[in-house]
C-alpha cells in the first residue's frame, strides 16, 4: 500500500498520572518524530489522584475537551484557548466515569452511581446505581446510556426520571446458572438515532441491544476468559472495535455475531480506542505506555510511540485540526537554525576535513615523526623512504602539520572521554 | 604462519601503546542489548521528569517514602511438599516481620481480602510442581500491582550445605542490580517493597536481586570486610533461586479480569523478536 497523500491527525492522549498530550501524527511516516508531542499539562504541578478518567469531545466541531480526573475536578480544555472553564463534582464519592454536553447543558457521571446535569438555571441529578462508564449518543445529544458491574445497560433521557430502556440478562445456561454481568464499556451505534447500543464485558461478551425489539441482546458474542475493557464504534455499519486487559484488540462483526480482524501488537491491556474514519487508522493506547495506530485493512501496525506515562485515554479529532502550539515557535527558530546550520557548515567540513587529512598524509606525517616525539598516534612503522624526504619539507608546513595533528588527538582524546561518560552513564549500578 | 607473526605484532603495538587506549569492550548480548526507549538513561530530561512523576504516583511510592513498615504473608499452593515448605520457612526468615501460612484451600482473592484485613502489604504464593517450587507469585496491597514470576533453580539451604541457622534475624540490606527499563524499574521497585527500608547493618547480611538477560537471579550473603577495609569477603547463606517474570497486571490479583500492565503469554513470538531484546 503507497500512501502518496500526507495526512496530519490530531490525536489527544491523557494518562493516569494526569498528563495531557497532543500528538500530530502524520500518515507519511518520516515525518513522525519526538517533536510532534507536546504536554498540555505541566507535569510537575500533578499530584496524586490527579489521574484523567474520562475524555470526551464537548462539541460537534471538536473544538472542546472535557476532561475527568480522579479526584472529581472536571476541566474544560479548548483546543486553540487552552483551559477554559474547571468544576468540582463532588456531589456523591467516586471518580468521573462519563462526562457530555446536551446544548449548554453538562453532565457528568461518577463510579458512585450518580448522573449530574448542570446548565446555568437548572440541576437534575439522577441515581443509576454503580456504574463502570457512561456515555452519551453521539447522534441524539439527550440521550446516554450507563452500565456498570451487577448493573446491565440502562439508556436514559434527559428530564426524564426512568430509564428509556432496561436491558435484561441473557436466559440461565444450560446448567441453569445466572450469567454474570459486568458492563465495562458501552457505545450506541453510529446512524442509528440511540436505538442501537453494543456492551463489552470484563466476563468476556460484547452484545447489541435494540431498543425496539426486545429487552435481551440481539446479538451475543463470547469471548471466553478475556476481559472486554473498551469498545468504540468501527468503520462500516454494525461493527465494533473491542479492546481486551490481556493486549487484544478485535474488531467484532455485529451482524455475523463473530469476531472478524484481530490487530496486534500490545503488550498491556488496551485502555482506550479511537479511529480516524478519513484514512480508515485505528488509534489505541494501553497501559504498556504506547500509543498504536493500526491501518484498519491490512491489519499491520503502522506506528507506535512510548510516551512514559500509563495512558487511559484517546481522542482523535477530524473534524478541525490544531496546530501544536509550539509550532509557530519553532518554525522561525528552525528557520533560523536553518541559516546558522548554512554558516557552520562549512566549519564542520573543515573540520572534518582535518580529521581526515591526518589519515590522508601519512607518507607527510612519517616524515614529521623525528622531530615530533610526543605524537601519540603511530600505529604504523614508518616507510623507508620517510628519512631521506626530510629536508624537503618547509618550515611553515611542518608548524601547520603538527597544529592538525594535535588537534587530531585531542578530538581523539574527547572522543574517548564521551565514550567513557556514556558507558558510566549505561551502566547498571549508576541507574540502580 | 602469518597469523603468528600478527599476533606477534598485535602484541609489541599494544605494548607501545601502553594504558592510554582503553580496553576494548567484549560484545556480548548485554553489551550489544537492543536499544529500549523506555529505558531511563537515553531519554531527554522531560520524559525523565515525567517517569520520576509517575514512580512518585504510582501504588509503590508510599513505601519508598518510608511511610510504613512492609509486612508480609507467605503462603504455598496446596498440599505443599517439604522443599516447597522450607523454601517458605527461609524466605520467611530473610524477608523481616513476615509470615508463613498454609493455604487451606482457600483462593488467592479471599487471601487478599484477609491480608487486608490483617493489614499486611504483600503476599507471596510459592506455587509447586513436581514437588520443586516452580511459581512465585508477588501481591502488593492494598491496590496492587501484581506480579507473576517463573521461579527455577531453587536452592534451599540444605541442598547448599549451609545451616539456616545461620540467618540471623537483622534487617538485611537489599541490593537490586540492572533493573534498567520502565517495566524493570517497577519490578525491581516491588521486590524492595518486601523489606525493611532501614536495613541493621550489624547483621552484615545483603540480599541480591541481580537481573540479566530478564532473568532475576536472587542471592543472599554475609560480608565480612578485610582489614584493609577494601574488599568483602563473601559467605552465601542461601536460599537461591532464579525468577523470570511472566506476568505484571494492575491492582490486586485477577487474572481473569484484571488489567495487564505487561503479559506475554500469547505474543511471546512477536515481542521476542531478537536474542538481544530484553525487558528489565
Amino acid at each position: 500500500m503507497i500512501i502518496t497523500e500526507d495526512n496530519e491527525v490530531d490525536i489527544f492522549v491523557a494518562s493516569k498520572i494526569g498528563s495531557f498530550k497532543h500528538i500530530k501524527y502524520h500518515t507519511d511516516h518520516s515525518k513522525n518524530s519526538k517533536k510532534n508531542i507536546e504536554n498540555l499539562v505541566d507535569i510537575k504541578t500533578l499530584e496524586k489522584n490527579e489521574g484523567i478518567t474520562r475524555l470526551e469531545w464537548g462539541n460537534p466541531e471538536q473544538t472542546e475537551i472535557l476532561i475527568g480526573r480522579k479526584n472529581q475536578q472536571i476541566q474544560v480544555y479548548d483546543t486553540v484557548r487552552g483551559f477554559t472553564k474547571s468544576y468540582s463534582a463532588d456531589f456523591a464519592p467516586g471518580e468521573v466515569v462519563g462526562l457530555g454536553r446536551c446544548q449548554r447543558k453538562l453532565l457528568a457521571a461518577v463510579s458512585s452511581g450518580v448522573v449530574r446535569i448542570w446548565s446555568k438555571k437548572t440541576e437534575d441529578i439522577v441515581q443509576v446505581g454503580k456504574v463502570d462508564r457512561m456515555r452519551m449518543c453521539a447522534d441524539d445529544s439527550t440521550v446516554f446510556g450507563t452500565g456498570g458491574e451487577e448493573n446491565d445497560l440502562k439508556i436514559w433521557r434527559i428530564g426524564e426520571a426512568a430509564p428509556t430502556f432496561v436491558a435484561k440478562n441473557l436466559a440461565h445456561d444450560w446448567l441453569q446458572l445466572r450469567r454474570p454481568v459486568w458492563v465495562s464499556d458501552l457505545v450506541f451505534l453510529r446512524g442509528e438515532g440511540g436505538r442501537l447500543a453494543a456492551v463489552c464485558s470484563r466476563h468476556g461478551y460484547v452484545r447489541l441491544y435494540d431498543t425496539r425489539a426486545q429487552r435481551r441482546p440481539v446479538v451475543s458474542v463470547d469471548f471466553e476468559n478475556m476481559a472486554a475493557t473498551c469498545i468504540t464504534n468501527s468503520f462500516d455499519e454494525r461493527q465494533v472495535l473491542v479492546g481486551f486487559g490481556r493486549g487484544q484488540l478485535h474488531q467484532v462483526d455485529l451482524r455475523g455475531g463473530k469476531p472478524d480482524k484481530g490487530y496486534k501488537g500490545a503488550a498491556g491491556a488496551i485502555a482506550d480506542i479511537a479511529v480516524v474514519s478519513g484514512t480508515r487508522l485505528i488509534v489505541s493506547v494501553s497501559l504498556d505506555r504506547q500509543l498504536r495506530v493500526h491501518s484498519h485493512a491490512s491489519k499491520e501496525l503502522l506506528y507506535h510511540q512510548y510516551l512514559t506515562s500509563k495512558l487511559s485515554c484517546v481522542l482523535v479529532q477530524t473534524e478541525s485540526c490544531t496546530p501544536l502550539s509550539r509550532a509557530d515557535a519553532e518554525l522561525k527558530e528552525e528557520a533560523e537554525d536553518a541559516v546558522k546550520v548554512e554558516a557552520e557548515d562549512p566549519d564542520e567540513l573543515d573540520q572534518l576535513f582535518d580529521g581526515m587529512e591526518t589519515v590522508g598524509e601519512k607518507p607527510k606525517k612519517m616524515k614529521l615523526k623525528p622531530q615530533l616525539e610526543e605524537v601519540p598516534v603511530k600505529r604504523n612503522k614508518p616507510s623507508s623512504e620517510g628519512s631521506t624526504s626530510l629536508q624537503e619539507v618547509d618550515t611553515e608546513d611542518t608548524e601547520d602539520a603538527i597544529k592538525k595533528l594535535l588537534r587530531s588527538t585531542e578530538k581523539l582524546k574527547k572522543k574517548r572521554d564521551q565514550k567513557k561518560r556514556e558507558k558510566k552513564a549505561k551502566s547498571v549500578f549508576h541507574n540502580a | 604462519m602469518a597469523r603468528g607473526k600478527d599476533k606477534k605484532k598485535r602484541k609489541l603495538e599494544k605494548k607501545q601503546e601502553g594504558d592510554d587506549v582503553p580496553k576494548q569492550v567484549p560484545h556480548t548480548l548485554e553489551s550489544l542489548r537492543e536499544k529500549d526507549e523506555t529505558m531511563l538513561a537515553n531519554v531527554d530530561d522531560e520524559e525523565k521528569l515525567e517517569a520520576q512523576k509517575d514512580m512518585e504516583l504510582d501504588e509503590l511510592s508510599s513505601y519508598y517514602e518510608n511511610s510504613y513498615e512492609p509486612k508480609v504473608l507467605i503462603t504455598y499452593s496446596d498440599n505443599p511438599h517439604n522443599k516447597t515448605r522450607i523454601f517458605g520457612k527461609e524466605l520467611c526468615r530473610m524477608i523481616p516481620n513476615s509470615i508463613s501460612r498454609y493455604r487451606q484451600r482457600s483462593s488467592v482473592k479471599r487471601i487478599v481480602q484477609s491480608a487486608l484485613r490483617e493489614k499486611v502489604t504483600d503476599v507471596i504464593v510459592v506455587n509447586e510442581n513436581q514437588k520443586q517450587p516452580n511459581g512465585f507469585l508477588l501481591i502488593h496491597l492494598p491496590n496492587g500491582p501484581t506480579a507473576h514470576f517463573r521461579l527455577s533453580s531453587c536452592k534451599i539451604t540444605p541442598e547448599l550445605r549451609k545451616d539456616y541457622k545461620e540467618i540471623t534475624n537483622h534487617r538485611p540490606e537489599v541490593i537490586l542490580n540492572n533493573f534498567s527499563t520502565r517495566l524493570g524499574l517497577t519490578v525491581g521497585r516491588m521486590l524492595g517493597a518486601l523489606f525493611h527500608y532501614e536495613p541493621q547493618f550489624r547483621g552484615r547480611r545483603a540480599v541480591t536481586f541481580h537481573n540479566q538477560r530478564d532473568y532475576i537471579f536472587f542471592r543472599h550473603h554475609r560480608y565480612e570486610f578485610t582489614h584493609d577495609g577494601k574488599r568483602a569477603k563473601l559467605r552465601e547463606l542461601g536460599p537461591r533461586f532464579t525468577l523470570k517474570l511472566i506476568s505484571l497486571q494492575q491492582g490486586t490479583f485477577d487474572s481473569k479480569r484484571g488489567d495487564f500492565e505487561w503479559i506475554i503469554a500469547g505474543r511471546r513470538h512477536q515481542m521476542e523478536t531478537s536474542r538481544r531484546k530484553f525487558f528489565l
